[in-house]
C-alpha cells in the first residue's frame, strides 16, 4: 500500500489541479484578452452541441474507429512474430518496430508527404508498375493503354479521409504492438499444444484459444491508440490537407488563434467524458466476462 | 565610440552577403556590457552571423529562440512572460498585445538608430510614433504560381476564390482570418469590415468553392507548389522568394484588388529579464550596415531606409519584395478586429472546416 | 525444453511462419518508407524544397547540424528529458500496475479511471492545464539553474502524461500471471518481498520493458505539452522542429533527425548488449 500514495499523490498534483483548473475556465468567460472570469455560465458547454461540432466529433470518433482497427490488424502478427522468436532475437526485433517513432514526428509526416503526394514516391512506384503492366499487355497485343484505360491517373492518398487514416495508423502503430506484445510473451504453451493434440486446427487453436487468452492486450491496445487518435491534430492537418478537421484541430484553435480558452475547456472536457464513457463501457464489458484475474 | 575588427569573412549561403564591416556609432552606456538577451523570433529571420556580430559589439550573449506563429508567442505570453526580452510579433499581435498590456514603451534615446528608418513607417495605425514597436521586415500575401501551368498570370483573387479554371490546384493558407480577409477583398470590401453580412458572404464563397481546393497549407503551401502537387498558392511574398530560388518556373504576383501588407515589428514585452540588452538589440538590427546584410539574408522587405542603400537593385526593384505603388494602394495592413469578431470568424472557419 | 528441430514450424513458433513472416516484413517496409526517404533527403543539395525535390548529392547538410549549437542543445534536452522521464514513468507505472492489480479496495473503479485519465486528455488542455498550473502557483524553476535541473517542468509533464501508458501495459502483464507459483513460493517460506523480487519482477520484465520503450518514445517526440511548459534555455528537439519546419524543411532537419535516431539506437543497442552479458542465456 506503500505504493498507493506517491501515484495518487503525483496523479492529484500535476494531473487533477491543473485539470480543475481547466474545469473552472469552462464555466468561465474571456473578460479580457488575457483574463477569465468564472461566472459559471453554461454557455460553453451550450456551443457544443452546434451542428458542425457535432459532426466533427462524429467524424474523429469514426475515423479513429476504424484506424484503430486496422492498426490491431496489422499489430498482432507482428507481436506474435515478436513474442514467439528466440529470446536473442527479441529485443532487436522490438527496437526495429520502435525505431521508427524516435523519429520526429513532424518530419516523418512531411517524409510521408512526400510519399503520398499526387506527385509521390508511391504514385511514381505505382505509375511504374501501371506501364510495365501496360508495356506487358503490349506484348501480346492489348498494348497502348487499350485495356488499362487512358493515362495513369495518380492515386489521391491525401487530403481526404484514408490519408489521415494512413496517418494515425502510421503514428500509432507501436502503441499497439506493445501491449499486445506484452500478453503473449510467454503465454503457456501447454494450452496450445493440447489444443492441437486434440486435433484442432491452426486456425481453431488460433481463434479459440490464443485469441482468448490475449484479450486483455487487444483491449489495451485498442484503447491506448484510439483515445490519443482522437486528440491528434498535426496529422488532420498534413495529412488531411485541412479538409479533414477532427475535434482536437478546433480545440488547438481554441487555445490559440481564437483565444477563447473556455469554449476551449469545454470542448477538451466533453472530449474527456466521452472517451471515459467508452472505458467504462469497456470495464464493464471485461467484467461481464467472467474470469477476472484481476484481485 | 569603439572600432572593430573586420570580421572573419565566412561563406555566404544566399547572395553574396559577405561579412561588412563593423564601426558603430554606439552612445556611452547605452547598454549594460555583458549581461544576456533572450531573444524570441521567427525561423531564418535574421542573417548568418549578425547575432555573433551583436555579441562581439556589446559583449551580450543571446539565447535565441524560435516559434512557429503568432497565436503561438501569444499562448506562451500569455499567463506571464517565461523570460523573453525580445520579441517579434506581426502588427495585429502588436496591437492585441498592446491591448493585453503586455508590451514594455521603448526608449527611444537608446535607440539613436531610428533615424535610419524610412518615414512612412514612423507613424503606423497600430502604434503611433512607435512608441512600442520599432520594425523589423514587412510584406505582402499573394499568389505564388507556376507559369507554365497559369493560362495567364493570376491577377485576381477570383483565380482563386471562385474560378473552376485550377480546380483541384489550389493551395490556400490554414489561417481563417486571412482568407476571409482576402475574400472581402474580391468583393470590393475592405479587409477590416467585420460587418457579420461580410463573414456570412465570404463563408459561403469559400464554402462553393471548398471542393476545388486541394489543401489548407499550414505553412507548406511553397512545398506544394515546388512539388508540383498545386499550380496556386496563396502565400507570404517570402516563401515564394524562396521557392522562386530553387525553381524558375515560379512567379509571385498580388492580385489587383490588393493584397494583405503585414509589417514585423521588434517589441518588448513585460517581465523580461533584461530590457536593457533589448533596446542595444534593437538598435544594433536597425543599424544601416547590420540591416544591409540582414535583408540580404532573409530577403523580406527592409523598412531601413539607409540599409537599402547599400543593396543592389536585384533586392530593391524586386516586384516580389517591394510591391509596386498601385499594388501598394489597393492593399491594406490588418487591423486587430477584437475578441468578438475573432470568435465569430473562428465559429465561421469551423463550419468551413466541418463541411463535407 | 529442448525442442526437436522440425522442418515446418512448431505449433507456437510462428515466428517461423511464412506467413506471419511475410505479415512482419510488410509492416517493417510500411514503418521504414517514410524513414528512408527522410534520411536519403538528408543528403538533398537543395534549400527549401528539403524534402520535395531533389537536387543532388551532400553531406553538407550534417556538417551544418553538428554546427548548430542551439540544435545540439535541444537534442540533449530532448534525451535527457526522455531518460529521466522514462525511469520516473517505469517506476510509477508499476507501481501503479501492482496496486491495481493486486489489491481490492473501496473506490477502486475510481481510480482505475483517475489513472486513465492523462492518456484520455487531449495534449493542448494538459499542456495548458501545465502552464497556468506552474505560473499560478509560481512552480516555475528559475531558467538559470544548471543543467537537467531547469528542465524540470518539462520532466514533471513527461512523467504525468507517460506513466499511465506504462501502468496500463505493465498490468496487461501482470494479469497473465499465475498466482499458484506465488502461493507456491510462499508455502516454501519465502517472504512478501522476496515474492516480489524473484518472482514477481521478473515475470513484470517484457511489461517493464515495453512501458520503458513506449514512455521513451512519448516523451522523445512530445510537442504539444512540452511547448506549453518550456521557457527560453529549455528548448527541445520536437519544439525546435516546429519552429524550423515553419519556414524551411531544409534537409538540416532531416540530418539532425537522423543524428538523433542513430544516436538512440547507438545507446539503446549498447543497453541491450550489456543486459544480455549479465543474464547469460535466458
Amino acid at each position: 500500500m506503500a505504493f498507493f500514495g506517491p501515484t495518487a499523490g503525483w496523479l492529484v498534483l500535476f494531473f487533477f489541479v491543473p485539470l480543475a483548473i481547466i474545469w473552472v475556465y469552462s464555466f468561465g468567460e474571456n473578460i479580457s484578452l488575457t483574463e477569465i472570469k468564472t461566472t459559471w455560465t453554461l454557455d460553453n458547454y451550450k456551443r457544443l452541441f452546434q451542428p458542425a461540432i457535432i459532426s466533427l466529433f462524429w467524424r474523429s470518433l469514426w475515423l479513429s474507429f476504424i484506424s484503430t482497427i486496422i492498426c490491431i490488424m496489422i499489430a498482432y502478427p507482428v507481436a506474435m512474430v515478436i513474442a514467439t522468436s528466440s529470446a536473442k532475437a527479441k529485443p532487436w526485433l522490438l527496437l526495429v518496430i520502435i525505431l521508427p517513432f524516435w523519429t520526429n514526428l513532424l518530419i516523418r509526416t512531411y517524409a510521408l508527404l512526400n510519399i503520398l503526394g499526387t506527385r509521390g514516391r508511391l504514385n511514381d512506384l505505382l505509375e511504374w508498375l501501371w506501364n510495365l503492366g501496360d508495356g506487358t499487355l503490349a506484348l501480346i497485343g492489348l498494348g497502348g493503354y487499350a485495356l488499362l484505360g487512358d493515362a495513369f491517373q495518380p492515386v489521391k492518398f491525401l487530403g481526404n479521409p484514408s490519408g489521415v487514416m494512413i496517418g494515425l495508423v502510421y503514428v500509432y502503430l507501436p502503441f499497439a504492438v506493445l501491449p499486445i506484445y506484452s500478453s503473449l510473451e510467454r503465454m503457456d504453451r501447454n494450452l496450445l499444444e493440447a489444443s492441437l493434440d486434440l486435433g484442432a486446427s491452426q486456425w481453431r487453436t488460433f481463434r479459440s484459444i490464443l485469441l482468448p487468452l490475449s484479450i486483455a492486450g487487444i483491449s489495451t491496445a485498442a484503447i491506448i491508440t484510439f483515445i490519443p487518435m482522437l486528440g491528434s491534430f498535426l496529422i488532420p492537418n498534413l495529412l488531411g490537407r485541412g479538409q479533414v478537421d477532427m475535434i482536437a484541430n478546433v480545440i488547438e484553435r481554441q487555445f490559440k488563434s481564437a483565444n477563447d480558452w473556455p469554449f476551449g475547456s469545454a470542448l477538451s472536457l466533453f472530449l474527456l467524458y466521452i472517451t471515459f464513457i467508452i472505458l467504462a463501457v469497456q470495464a464493464f464489458a471485461s467484467m461481464r466476462k467472467g474470469g477476472n484475474r484481476d484481485g | 565610440m569603439r572600432k572593430n575588427r573586420m570580421p572573419i569573412s565566412r561563406r555566404a549561403m544566399l547572395a553574396g552577403a559577405g561579412a561588412v564591416g563593423l564601426t558603430l556609432n554606439m552612445p556611452k552606456g547605452a547598454f549594460a556590457a555583458g549581461g544576456k538577451l533572450n531573444f524570441y523570433n521567427w525561423d531564418t529571420y535574421i542573417g548568418e552571423t549578425t547575432i555573433e556580430d551583436f555579441t562581439k559589439e556589446t559583449g551580450i550573449d543571446v539565447q535565441y529562440d524560435l516559434f512557429a506563429d503568432n497565436d503561438e508567442l501569444f499562448a506562451k505570453l500569455r499567463n506571464g512572460n517565461p523570460g523573453y526580452d525580445l520579441i517579434v510579433p506581426t502588427n495585429d499581435f502588436v496591437e492585441r498585445m498592446l491591448t493585453a498590456d503586455m508590451l514594455v514603451p521603448l526608449d527611444h534615446n537608446k535607440i539613436p538608430n531610428i533615424k535610419n528608418l524610412d518615414p512612412a513607417f514612423a507613424n503606423p495605425a497600430h502604434d503611433p510614433g512607435r512608441k512600442y514597436s520599432m520594425p523589423y521586415f514587412w510584406g505582402t500575401i499573394g499568389i505564388g504560381y507556376r507559369i507554365s501551368k497559369v493560362s495567364k498570370v493570376p491577377d485576381s483573387w477570383a483565380d482563386i476564390y471562385t474560378s473552376d479554371e485550377y480546380a483541384g490546384s489550389i493551395a490556400f493558407l490554414n489561417e481563417a482570418t486571412t482568407i476571409m480577409q482576402m475574400a472581402m477583398k474580391l468583393m470590393g470590401k475592405s479587409m477590416n469590415d467585420w460587418s457579420d453580412e461580410n463573414i456570412a458572404a465570404a463563408e459561403a464563397m469559400i464554402l462553393a468553392q471548398k471542393s476545388r481546393i486541394t489543401a489548407f497549407a499550414p505553412d507548406n503551401g511553397q512545398d506544394l507548389l515546388l512539388a508540383g502537387e498545386v499550380d496556386l498558392a496563396m502565400e507570404w511574398n517570402g516563401d515564394i522568394l524562396q521557392a522562386m530560388d530553387e525553381d524558375d518556373d515560379i512567379g509571385y504576383v498580388v492580385p489587383k484588388e490588393g493584397g494583405l501588407l503585414w509589417e514585423d515589428d521588434l517589441c518588448i514585452p513585460k517581465g523580461g529579464p533584461n530590457p536593457d540588452a533589448a533596446h542595444a538589440m534593437i538598435n544594433f538590427l536597425l543599424d544601416d550596415k547590420v540591416g544591409a546584410a540582414n535583408a540580404d539574408y532573409v530577403y523580406y522587405a527592409t523598412p531601413n531606409a539607409a540599409a537599402r542603400e547599400h543593396l543592389g537593385p536585384e533586392y530593391n526593384e524586386n516586384p516580389a519584395i517591394f510591391p509596386s505603388a498601385e499594388t501598394l494602394a489597393v492593399s491594406e495592413v490588418s487591423i486587430y478586429p477584437g475578441q468578438e469578431v475573432i470568435s465569430k470568424v473562428d465559429a465561421a472557419w469551423t463550419r468551413i472546416k466541418a463541411a463535407g | 525444453m529442448a525442442r526437436k528441430r522440425r522442418d515446418r514450424a512448431g505449433p507456437f513458433e510462428y515466428s517461423r511462419k511464412l506467413s506471419l513472416r511475410i505479415s512482419f516484413l510488410l509492416a517493417s517496409i510500411f514503418l521504414y518508407a517514410p524513414i528512408i526517404v527522410l534520411i536519403v533527403f538528408s543528403f538533398n543539395n537543395s534549400r527549401r524544397g528539403g524534402n520535395v525535390i531533389w537536387k543532388g548529392f551532400t553531406t553538407k547538410y550534417y556538417g551544418k547540424a553538428f554546427n548548430n549549437d542551439s540544435l545540439i542543445e535541444a537534442f540533449t534536452n530532448t534525451l535527457a528529458i526522455a531518460f529521466i522521464s522514462t525511469i520516473f514513468a517505469v517506476l510509477l507505472g508499476a507501481m501503479t500496475a501492482v496496486v491495481l492489480w493486486r489489491f481490492r479496495f473501496p473506490f477502486k473503479p475510481v481510480f482505475e479511471g483517475m489513472v486513465a485519465m492523462p492518456i484520455v486528455i487531449p495534449e493542448i488542455c494538459m499542456g495548458v492545464s501545465l502552464a497556468v498550473f506552474f505560473s499560478s502557483f509560481g512552480l516555475y524553476v528559475p531558467p538559470e539553474s544548471p543543467f537537467p535541473l531547469n528542465l524540470t517542468n518539462i520532466i514533471l509533464a513527461h512523467i504525468t502524461f507517460s506513466f499511465p501508458f506504462a501502468a496500463m501495459i505493465i498490468r496487461t502483464r501482470l494479469s497473465n500471471f499465475n498466482r499458484e507459483m506465488e502461493e507456491a513460493a510462499k508455502d516454501l517460506g519465502a517472504t512478501e518481498f522476496q515474492v516480489f523480487r524473484d518472482i514477481l519482477i521478473p515475470h513484470m520484465k517484457p511489461g517493464l520493458i515495453a512501458g520503458a520503450l513506449l514512455a521513451f518514445t512519448l516523451s522523445l517526440d512530445d510537442f504539444v505539452i512540452t511547448f506549453f511548459t518550456s521557457g527560453p534555455n529549455t528548448v527541445t528537439f520536437p519544439v525546435k522542429v516546429y519552429s524550423m519546419v515553419r519556414f524551411s524543411v531544409t534537409p538540416e532537419i532531416n540530418a539532425a533527425s537522423t543524428i538523433l535516431i542513430l544516436i538512440t539506437l547507438l545507446v539503446t543497442a549498447l543497453a541491450m548488449r550489456f543486459q544480455s552479458f549479465e543474464e547469460g542465456d535466458k
